[in-house]
């Protein structure tokens, strides 16, 4: 599997595997078998290469109470090798991005689950990482303060240009900020793909029409295609090999189209639709399991 | 509370724009340095609130002040009342021992209950690193502590003579011992404490541990004194408080009159266990703070 530039969602249920294979990721956790590598640097050998190039937000809290944002990010800033006066200014930047300004000399014990995410996050780019691992960014948080923190996080990838990598058990928030998905359950891959195309075209033809649906169905079936009712709605298969779309395989579809025309024709009702049903993410797990 | 949404406005963002960071990285040397320096205030309690200032301030008060005290009396007397460094830094030892018991689990627990290690370690830092850098935070700022009340007597004792040029001739070595015994106290102490702050999260518990080790130590060594068959240095040189007491009579050539009578062991067989003792803790320690999971 490989993980490309862009935002990349990884989904998975709780206790799938999403923070262990961060973890690995960043040479926190020992993979027990298998090789990873983050930028072409091995997760095991080359640790020290890799980290200067990667940003973690963990999952759990991690923020000292008794500390300032500033001075808690600027800490960090130094740990990651920046030298002091750069540290100040980059915490000071890193902040103002994520909306942190107003409130970062306060004492981090009363910020709200909101800021604590933001200083999460601060923390996580401000040593200007190529790479930003995000894990479970949103936990926690109100719906208002999931869309502010979704929209940083779309932000740091258009206008930071940084690949992001985020974890979520909630498909939907992923489904709207992701350029690609990477399904996990149980501690094995079940899918990574594009988003284009896991919400991409399927073999199904969805048929609406205007009229006595059931003698259209008829009239399909006599011509051979496979056909289910969905209420008014007549789903019809296409050939597998029509996803592919070239050749003998894009003809076969071709033939089905035509035969639904002809059927509409012979039952005498309204064509009123006909598309290629879309893949809905949601189904990804009731397939998955 | 959440921000206000102007602070979050697109245009603002636009405005400003983001910036690559192009400049130097410093890599492991400049993140060690970076924790050491951190781990040195926070253990003073500098830029932290007030709560976290009250050990520090309390120690530091009540083993300077004394020595103002001595300085001034010896001062008024003319030098009349002798100043006796192993007499004044056996009382407070155990000073020392509580600053070191508080303050160590302020760093090592309070990493561990905030889960600072793994933003640690995924940064120009390794596990080793940190647990060196943490343990020599700890054991500077316990010389520093254990230093300053001994450093201000002798700065003091050749400032207030009527000569101070003779009076440095006549004690200049002394520098000697004052420096040896704050690093052996701290060194010991250090590693207590740190052993004890490794070995739970809670900084109650690491706390009262090593306060606790201290007493246990104290009177089982007080116990084996009564007992016949067991050689006259073992108590001497269990309890790790008293130990320093003795030596520093010896360095200081302060003898006591229980000293006359049975003479303890000589330096070298204090600073010898001391150091070894000091070792074995921060070696469990130090296998504690590996076993450290992020």
């Amino acid at each position: 599997m490989t993980i490309g530039d862009g935002i990349t969602g990884l989904v998975g249920a709780n206790g799938a595997g999403k923070s262990t294979f961060l973890k690995i990721l960043l040479g926190l956790v020992t993979p027990t078998a298998g090789t990873a590598t983050v930028f072409g640097h091995d997760v095991v050998a080359e640790r020290e290469a890799i980290r200067a190039l990667v940003g973690y937000m963990p999952e759990h809290d991690c923020l000292p109470p008794d500390q300032t944002a500033v001075a808690f990010v600027t800490f960090l800033a130094r740990c990651s090798g920046l030298p002091a006066r750069a540290a100040r200014e980059r915490t000071a930047d890193v902040l103002r991005h994520v909306g942190l300004h107003e409130a970062r000399h306060r004492l981090m014990g009363s910020y709200s689950t909101g800021m604590a995410q933001r200083v999460k996050l601060a923390q996580a780019l401000v040593h200007d990482p190529r790479l930003l691992i995000l894990d479970e960014p949103t936990n926690g948080l109100d719906p208002a303060g999931r869309d502010e923190l979704l929209g940083l996080i779309v932000r740091t990838r258009v206008e930071f240009g940084m690949a992001v990598l985020v974890s979520s058990h909630l498909l939907g928030e992923l489904e709207r900020i992701a350029d690609a998905l990477v399904l996990i359950d149980g501690g094995r891959l079940v899918r990574a793909e594009g988003m284009a195309a896991l919400t991409g075209e399927t073999t199904t033809l969805v048929v609406e029409v205007d009229g006595d649906a059931e003698a259209c169905a008829d009239a399909l079936r006599r011509r051979g295609v496979s056909v289910h009712r969905e209420r008014s709605r007549l789903l019809v298969e296409l050939p597998v090999a029509s996803l592919a779309g070239a050749g003998a395989a894009s003809e076969d579809a071709m033939a089905v189209h035509d035969a639904v025309r002809d059927a509409v024709v012979e039952a005498g009702v309204g064509l009123l639709r006909m598309e290629r049903r879309r893949s809905q993410l949601a189904d990804l797990f009731s397939t998955a399991s | 509370m959440t921000m206000p949404t102007e602070a979050l406005a697109p245009a603002a963002i636009h405005d400003l724009g983001y910036r690559r960071y192009e400049g130097p990285r410093g890599g492991a040397r400049m993140a060690r340095r970076a924790l050491f320096a951190q781990g040195l205030r926070a253990l003073f309690g500098i830029g932290r609130p007030a709560r976290a200032k009250a050990i520090p301030v309390l120690v530091l008060a009540v083993t300077l002040l004394p020595a103002l005290g001595m300085l001034a009396a010896g001062s008024a007397s003319r030098g009349q009342i002798p100043i006796r460094y192993a007499d004044f830094i056996s009382g407070q030892l155990i000073l020392f021992a509580l600053f070191g018991a508080a303050q160590a689990p302020e760093l090592l627990c309070g990493d561990r209950q905030h889960r600072l290690l793994p933003l640690l370690l995924t940064r120009a830092m390794s596990q080793a690193d940190y647990a060196l850098v943490r343990w020599l935070a700890i054991w500077t700022a316990l010389v520093l502590v254990a230093l300053a009340p001994l450093l201000l007597l002798y700065v003091g004792e050749i400032g207030i003579a009527r000569d101070p040029a003779a009076t440095f001739r006549s004690m200049g070595t002394r520098i000697g011992p004052v420096l040896a015994h704050a690093t052996l106290a701290a060194w010991v102490l250090a590693g207590l404490a740190t052993l004890a702050a490794t070995l739970t999260a809670r900084r109650a518990y690491a706390t009262a541990l090593t306060i606790g080790t201290l007493l246990v130590l104290a009177a089982v060594a007080a116990g084996l004194e009564d007992l016949s068959g067991i050689p006259a240095a073992l108590p001497e040189l269990l309890d790790p408080i008293r130990a320093l007491r003795t030596l520093a009579a010896l360095l200081f050539d302060e003898p006591t009159r229980g000293m006359e009578v049975a003479p303890p062991p000589p330096i070298p067989v204090f600073v010898a266990s001391l150091v070894a003792g000091g070792a074995a803790a921060l070696g469990l320690a130090w296998t504690q703070l590996r076993r450290v999971v992020p």
